[in-house]
């Protein structure tokens, strides 16, 4: 994605002069600190200078009297933050949905959690929270009691409202529906067999981890965020790790980020097989789901041998990670990778050459690049779309830039496309992993480090299995963080599936639906 | 009086009731059991040796359980669906010769093979009526969906199944049977391509693999099942598996000889018996062989293969056997 070679700080500089502050080398390349309203005139030469400036997350923290919106933009070089602020007696801004659309649910979603309104959003109202949530009521806000929060009963029968296109029939996939494993809504409109609209409504398990994480020591909070997401939970741990590491200034010993990259790798391995079979479960193939979940539990196994547990692999913390890799271990981990490589062309024949399979993903649920690029979309979904982001190449984080790996992308955009882009990566992080292995540094793998964090504040982006995922970390000098805000791959994902789902056929929404491989416990923190 | 009860013995021990519902069950573990071994897992287990009692105890536990009758369903169809075309599954399966007769005659009637096709789809009318009655979403859904793929697919599944009956000269079962044992030359070898095609027509009445649309659970839950609780839950299971016993009988009957084979000692019923269950498992295997290796279409995809691929393949293999019935087989046989 080093492609581009507009200087980004250096044009706001020239253009803005002297009505933005520029602070560089914080929250990304730099933190750029704008008024309401001219955040949206830097935004718009961002947009103008470089095709491929997207919105990576919005967060909301409360200030005081004042509450802040910072806009976390990615360009194809660098990585900055627009800071921007509101009062909390009027919490008005313009949207920004309609200079880049990827930004409706992230406004959405600050919107419910502090109620910053965004003048101009195309479809307001609850996101995140539920219908009975109280007005007026901000969680995010620290001024919130637990005790005041006093739910609004809800009116025994919902109104169902009829479209007033005869023809037209409103089909609900969720929030109990076989096809997702998650509760989440997605009421669909059909014209006869074919998708017209796609709704969503997310927040049906919601668990408030960010605000949690407020009341907590970072230790605690390291375990807290793993607790995210079952299936990449070293990422979401390293994640804050990586952040929190960031305002202390410390660099862990080289043993530890290599000890780290296994674990992510192992994460990214578990999770590709766990997908790839799980879109054949969605297309009716069942065998082939089996093989792949047959495959999958040595790997788990793997994680265990490392890490001493199977699942929540605990293995992060904050200086390192909490255990080392015995050297007489590496002889298993080798073998059993091994063993997967000599499986993988069997599987790519299947997706190759299986007739009825391509006949279910080929040119379903097509996404063109400039789709993937004007949504924001990241991961594989955007990678099966031809638009390159892997932050391990872009921005290389813990010991990536020493690993030998191939960015994987296809063109086609089709599910298709976005499962073989998985395909390819098992077989890059078995690559990653035998380099590491075999590499390992000597020394220490763990820190000690100080249980409070000096006050400041960090971001932290990372490669998950389902994309980019992005923490913030506020500190305000105690014990607990002050704010910790993370955006999942699958937030950033879900507008992709609403834009090609429209004019597909209804059978088709499970298949295009799963090889976003939506994680609906990550989208709700 | 003899005969009476002899009439008796034989519709409701053996070949019968009892022997048709043993068979079933038998046939519905070893489906489970190829499958799970095919995909490689261990399949049923635990009740009786190798699991053999699984489908069994599946069945007495769905009629312990309890009853709901949807207060939007229509009572009547919704409760009476079920038994109904299970009975009439049991019924047609009556006619087809097991043990070297069928069991209520000898020899059936003249026309007995389109009567069977007639009730076949009598029952999957009865299964659409069942769905459709319980008025719910997916109930609805999925049972349009068994009505529109059954009506494109039992027109090629006549058709084909009268390749055999042209080729015996006969549409009595027990003469297309006797035709090929008599000859020794099975409709298999015969009229190959008729037997692909109709394995592939089965698949798709039977509403398996690849299409297996009308109750994929990724989109319709439970298809026309998704509101049926109980003993009417257990019998929508019942009669599907006795559709696949069904279908598998009509291969056996028409392309691979019925049960006659050779008869070493003692009585003939037992060897037929026996040749007619080991033929049944072959092409239960085959079926379920090709319900493990293919993904489900798209009920589209489904349709268009049925009307531009199927249909006209069953026509031309019906022509092919008429010119090779008059000009070529009277060279050779």
């Amino acid at each position: 994605m080093q492609n581009s070679t507009v200087d980004m700080i250096g044009l706001i500089k020239s253009t803005f002069g002297d009505k933005v502050q520029i602070q560089l080398g914080a929250l990304g390349a730099a933190a750029i600190t704008a008024n309401n309203g001219l955040h949206r005139d830097v935004l718009k030469t961002m947009l103008a200078a470089d095709e491929k400036t997207g919105i990576t997350a919005i967060t909301g923290l409360d200030l005081g009297a004042i509450i802040g919106v910072y806009y976390h933009i990615h360009t194809s070089n660098v990585f900055v933050t627009i800071k921007t602020e509101v009062t909390k007696e009027n919490p008005k801004t313009q949207t920004i949905v309609d200079l880049h659309l990827g930004a409706a649910f992230h406004e959405l979603e600050v919107a419910d959690l502090l109620g910053v309104v965004f003048e101009g959003h195309p479809s307001p109202g609850h996101f995140v929270l539920s219908e009975n949530w109280p007005e007026g009521i901000y969680p995010l806000r620290k001024d919130v009691k637990a005790n005041e929060i006093k739910l609004v009963p809800t009116p025994a029968s919902e109104e169902i409202q009829l479209p007033e296109n005869k023809r037209l029939v409103k089909i609900i996939i969720g929030p109990q529906h076989p096809a997702l494993l998650e509760p989440e809504k997605f009421a669909v409109t059909v014209d006869g067999e074919t998708v017209t609209k796609v709704e969503p409504r997310i927040g049906y398990v919601h668990r408030g981890i960010e605000k949690a994480a407020e009341s907590r020591g970072y230790m605690q909070d390291v375990y807290l965020m793993e607790r995210i997401c079952g299936i990449c939970n070293s990422c979401h741990a390293y994640g804050f790790v990586g952040a929190v590491e960031k305002i202390l200034k410390t660099q862990v010993p080289p043993r530890a980020e290599y000890l780290r990259v296994i674990a992510l790798e192992l994460n990214r391995l578990h999770s590709h097989l766990l997908t790839l079979g799980h879109a054949c479960l969605e297309i009716g193939y069942e065998t082939v789901f089996q093989y792949f979940w047959r495959d999958r539990e040595p790997i788990m196994d793997l994680i265990e041998l490392t890490s001493g547990n199977r699942v929540y692999s605990s293995l992060m913390t904050i200086g390192g990670v909490r255990r080392d890799l015995k050297d007489t271990d590496i002889p298993k981990i080798k073998t059993t990778l091994e063993e997967l490589r000599a499986k993988l062309p069997f599987y790519r024949q299947i997706y190759e050459n299986e007739p009825t399979l391509k006949l279910r993903m080929k040119n379903v649920g097509v996404l063109s690049k400039q789709d993937a690029i004007n949504l924001s979309c990241v991961g594989p979904v955007a990678r099966g779309s031809g638009y390159d982001v892997d932050v391990r190449k872009d921005e290389p984080y813990s010991a990536y830039a020493e690993m030998p790996f191939k960015e994987i992308v296809y063109t086609t955009g089709d599910t298709w496309a976005r499962m073989n882009v998985r395909m390819d990566e098992v077989e890059e992080s078995i690559n990653i992993i035998e380099y590491a292995v075999d590499n390992l540094p000597k020394g220490p793998f763990r820190l000690e480090l100080p249980r409070s964090v000096p006050a400041g504040e960090a971001i932290h982006r990372l490669e998950a299995p389902r994309g980019e995922l992005f923490y913030y970390v506020r500190s305000n000098g105690t014990d607990m963080p002050d704010r910790v805000k993370v955006r999942t791959p699958t937030f950033a994902n879900i507008p992709s599936f609403l834009k090609t789902a429209i004019g597909e056929s209804i059978a088709d929404v499970p298949a295009n639906f799963v090889s976003l491989d939506p994680c609906f416990s990550c989208t709700d923190r | 009086m003899i005969d009476f009860f002899m009439l008796i013995f034989r519709i409701l021990i053996f070949p019968g009731f009892a022997f048709l519902l043993l068979l079933t069950l038998f046939c519905d573990w070893m489906e489970r059991k190829i499958e799970a071994r095919l995909q490689n897992r261990v399949g049923p287990m635990v009740a009786g040796p190798g699991g053999i009692l699984q489908p069994l105890a599946d069945f007495i536990k769905l009629l312990t359980k309890e009853d709901i009758t949807p207060r939007a369903a229509k009572k009547t169809i919704f409760k009476f669906a079920p038994l109904v075309a299970f009975t009439i599954m049991v019924f047609a399966l009556c006619f087809i010769p097991i043990d070297g007769a069928s069991v209520l005659s000898a020899n059936g009637f003249s026309g007995d093979l389109i009567i069977i096709l007639a009730f076949a789809t009598v029952a999957n009318f009865l299964l659409f009526l069942a769905g459709w009655a319980s008025c719910n979403p997916y109930g609805t859904i999925g049972s349009a969906r068994v009505l529109t793929q059954f009506l494109g697919y039992d027109i090629p599944l006549f058709l084909i199944a009268l390749t055999p009956a042209f080729i015996a000269g006969s549409l009595q079962i027990a003469n297309i049977a006797a035709f090929q044992s008599t000859h020794l030359l099975p409709f298999i070898l015969l009229a190959p391509w008729a037997f692909v095609l109709f394995i592939i027509t089965m698949q798709a009445e039977l509403e398996k693999d690849p299409f297996d649309v009308p109750h994929s659970e990724s989109e319709l839950v439970g298809g026309l099942e998704t509101e049926f609780t109980g003993a009417k839950l257990a019998f929508l299971h019942l009669t599907r598996d006795v559709q696949v016993i069904f279908g598998s009988a009509l291969v056996v009957e028409l392309f691979l000889g019925g049960p006659y084979g050779p008869v070493f000692f003692g009585a003939s019923w037992f060897w037929f018996t026996l040749w007619f269950v080991l033929k049944l498992l072959v092409v239960v295997a085959i079926t379920e062989y090709i319900t493990v290796v293919f993904a489900r279409l798209r009920i589209d995809q489904v349709l268009s293969g049925n009307w531009r691929i199927l249909l006209p393949a069953a026509i031309l293999s019906l022509m092919l056997t008429v010119v090779l019935v008059t000009w070529v087989y009277p060279l050779v046989v």
